[in-house]
């Protein structure tokens, strides 16, 4: 953990603290701060958006009733992302799992800011994300999205460390066999479009 | 599958290495050691360099639009209603089925008090039944069963009794049979059987306790 990360943390702490106490404008710090983060990791869930805000709100619902109740045994961080690993899984048990589809994905959902390079990258990244399982997807938003060690993925997880360690090198052989080949094909489509 | 790389030990520590050397969480050392490989490394330089572009592409926000004032707002919504979104609804279904119990076995109660009281009031009438468990009622030592033949007349009968110095104190019984005593409490005597047996209009005569 760096000194950023401890830093954030320290804040983090003290928000839950003010939030065990009733404090409402430490819950709206702490919301404003992971709405987007969350928002990434649940896109790698399900692309419906109406899912991911139940689940942001019923992840920070949890947060706010729990918050008395962190022990500090982990990050923050760690802590409210595998609350909201939980309530995605739950809720995709709900509605059933939406395939990675960036064609289903309307256009006023794609920021509208979003330059071309952009787009690209994030084409190529949805191609080679559709390839990965569920529990693979999340592995690589929480190491490469997020940041996270493989102790905190095994914490939010709740599973051993080797399971994630698995999960990781098998997502990125997988990601290291498609990849390649997405870069060329998109490039190839980008030269060929009119 | 195969390994990532199969060009030696080297090129697989230093894919072990790569996601925390891009995380900037591994060890100076490590990410030192890790760079001068991919210096020297064709297939671990291309390897790092699709790593990089897979960090970057993860590091982009979220291509789902969503309002977070709007999530926000309905957050605090539902803190400031907590009673009125959940928990009314499963305390008034439980209050309703509480209730409903509570008056069945308050009905039942009333019904079994009643019907107690009933029984107390009128005494238990004796069943019409008896149980091999239960004691046979009990007949006076010394009595006999007597059946007398159907057509024999009632002065026969009488006069049989009072010669023999009997009198009835049970039946007839379904089939017939009364159950006689000697007058006077006196006990009986395989005699008096023994008479009431050859006596005419009688079918049977047997004391009560003997043996089978």
């Amino acid at each position: 953990m760096n000194d950023a990360d401890t830093d954030a943390d320290t804040t983090d702490r003290l928000l839950l603290q003010r939030m065990a106490a009733g404090d409402r404008t430490a819950l709206t710090v702490l919301y404003r701060s992971y709405h987007g983060r969350l928002c990434r990791f649940l896109s790698r869930l399900t692309r419906r958006a109406d899912i991911i805000e139940e689940v942001i709100n019923d992840c920070l619902w949890i947060t706010w009733q729990k918050a008395g109740s962190f022990h500090g045994d982990s990050r923050v961080s760690t802590w409210i992302m595998g609350i909201a690993y939980r309530c995605g899984l739950k809720a995709l048990r709900q509605h059933g799992s939406e395939p990675v589809d960036e064609d289903s994905v309307p256009e006023d959902r794609i920021p509208s800011h979003d330059p071309d390079e952009d787009r690209e990258l994030r084409d190529w990244l949805g191609k080679g994300m559709d390839r990965l399982t569920v529990d693979q997807r999340v592995v690589i938003e929480l190491v490469y999205g997020v940041g996270h060690s493989l102790d905190d993925v095994a914490v939010i997880m709740q599973c051993p460390v080797g399971t994630v360690k698995a999960r990781l090198f098998h997502a990125r052989v997988k990601l290291r066999n498609v990849l390649p080949g997405l870069a060329g094909a998109t490039s190839v489509t980008k030269e060929n479009a009119p | 599958m195969r390994m990532p790389t199969d060009t030696g030990r080297d090129c697989a520590r230093a894919w072990e290495a790569m996601p925390w050397v891009l995380q900037d969480s591994a060890p100076q050392e490590q990410t030192e050691w890790l760079m001068s490989h991919l210096a020297e490394c064709e297939g671990c330089h291309a390897e790092f360099e699709q790593q990089k572009r897979l960090r970057l592409a993860m590091s982009l926000p979220a291509d789902v639009s969503i309002d977070p004032e709007l999530g926000l707002r309905r957050l605090l919504a539902r803190i400031d209603a907590p009673e009125v979104e959940t928990a009314p609804a499963r305390v008034a279904g439980g209050s309703w089925l509480t209730r409903a119990l509570v008056a069945a076995v308050l009905i039942q109660a009333i019904g079994l008090g009643a019907l107690g009281a009933r029984f107390w009031a009128e005494g238990t009438p004796p069943p019409a039944y008896r149980t091999l468990s239960q004691q046979a009622p009990s007949v006076p030592a010394g009595a006999i069963h007597v059946v007398p033949d159907a057509a024999m007349k009632l002065a026969d009968w009488s006069a049989l009794l009072r010669t023999m110095q009997l009198q009835v104190i049970g039946g007839p019984n379904d089939v017939g049979a009364y159950t006689v005593m000697p007058s006077g409490g006196a006990a009986t005597s395989p005699a008096v059987v023994q008479r009431l047996r050859v006596a005419h209009g009688v079918r049977l005569a047997e004391p009560v306790n003997a043996n089978p």
